[in-house]
């Protein structure tokens, strides 16, 4: 495979290959998501690294005003389990109006809850970016 | 008499024979000879490099929006912010990288820039002993480091953290840092000399003209500059790259070579994203 294949290849699974995230959230209504979870993946926090790397990048291609933050804590201990896993909502005024837990569920669990909790539309076929 | 001519001339067949049969072996043991000592003898190494030279010129005289990387700057800038998403943001930098194509021998393209939006402010050290300047770059000038011998000590030790962008020094203390410092600021571009014209007696106009302008610098075949943060809007970043390349083509002018160099292609890239190409010359 060449450079430019592989290349255009990742800009359309930002854009065009990753189906679940291609929603445009109520603007009015949420203003940011704050992520916190482990560096480490033991306690199940590998679902929510995944949920960053795979979904997030293609959520603010057609979010452009959502700020999105991700905190990750050190962890090396596996017994600790009280490093929170979490995705909080954030509404216009920077409170948070609802949560997620992300322990234990996989990447793309984790969207689909998100989407079941947010006002969102999904993406105009003819707005869709490929390349 | 016939047949002793014919005999003569068998003879002298069957010789050029034998000639024959010796002189292939040899000839194509010579050519391996040569392999093993190098591939390449110096005019095909030189001329290698001309051809070379030929392709840059001609993959830079390309329009960028020939290339299947081709993206308008914002289209570019959406697809490397959402590249970007939830890394810490002091990691989300944007540079621009362009190639420069010039002649052999011909001195590194180098020179300032100032940002409409800065990336970050810039740290300014001074060496001097005068105290009359000292107290002028402390107070007129807000410089990060200020100091003459002892702070020329202080850094060689390692107690003064090398953090600064940039470096002015008065003539009196210019030997001194170039005998004590050479070695550490050197490798960083970060010594003052009177060619590259930081080092004057009159610290006031030389701060006055360069306070907030970056230096850059060619390293290889290209000339690579930070440009912005994922969080600038598109009109900074536009301005920015604007700003970028005007300083870019001032130096390509005030190059000196006899040749003028030409600018390449032009990447547009983030810290963890892909490179874009973009238009910029």
């Amino acid at each position: 495979m060449s450079r430019v294949v592989k290349q255009l290849k990742f800009f359309n699974r930002i854009s065009a290959t990753t189906l679940e995230p291609q929603v445009v959230l109520n603007a009015e209504k949420y203003s940011g998501l704050n992520l916190t979870f482990q560096y480490q993946n033991h306690n199940g926090h590998m679902g929510a690294r995944k949920f960053w790397r795979e979904f997030l990048p293609t959520l603010q291609f057609y979010n452009p005003e959502v700020k999105f933050q991700v905190t990750r804590v050190r962890n090396e201990d596996k017994k600790n389990a009280s490093v929170p896993c979490v995705l909080e909502v954030i509404d216009k005024e920077g409170k948070p109006v609802s949560s997620l837990d992300m322990r234990n569920k996989q990447g793309l669990e984790i969207m689909q809850e998100l989407l079941s909790q947010l006002e969102h539309e999904r993406v105009a076929e003819e707005d869709i970016v490929k390349l | 008499m016939l047949s002793r001519l014919g005999s003569k001339a068998n003879v002298l067949v069957s010789r050029n024979q034998a000639r024959f049969l010796h002189a292939f072996p040899r000839l194509s043991a010579e050519e391996t000879a040569n392999a093993t000592v190098s591939k390449l003898s110096k005019d095909q190494l030189k001329k290698r490099e001309i051809r070379r030279l030929a392709q840059r010129k001609a993959a830079a005289r390309r329009p960028a929006s020939d290339h299947p990387l081709y993206m308008s700057v914002n289209k570019a800038l959406r697809f490397l912010r959402a590249a970007e998403v939830g890394q810490p943001h002091s990691q989300q930098t944007l540079s621009v990288t362009t190639a420069v194509i010039s002649e052999r021998g011909a001195p590194p393209l180098s020179g300032n820039l100032s940002f409409p939006n800065a990336l970050k402010e810039v740290k300014v050290a001074v060496f001097t002993n005068d105290e009359q300047q000292v107290k002028l770059a402390r107070d007129k000038y807000n410089c990060h480091v200020v100091g003459g011998a002892e702070l020329v000590e202080q850094i060689k030790t390692g107690e003064v953290a090398i953090d600064f962008d940039k470096s002015f020094a008065t003539p009196d203390i210019a030997p001194m840092l170039a005998s004590q410092l050479g070695r550490i600021l050197g490798p960083r571009g970060l010594l003052p000399a009177a060619k590259k014209g930081t080092v004057s007696d009159n610290l006031d106009s030389l701060l006055e003209g360069s306070m907030a302008s970056l230096p850059f610098r060619q390293r290889g075949n290209s000339v690579s500059i930070a440009v912005g943060k994922c969080s600038f809007t598109d009109k900074q970043m536009l301005e920015n790259l604007v700003a970028a390349q005007r300083g870019v083509k001032a130096a390509l002018a005030n190059q000196k070579t006899k040749k003028p160099s030409l600018l390449g292609q032009t990447i547009l890239t983030s810290t963890h994203g892909p490179g874009i190409v973009i238009d910029f010359a």
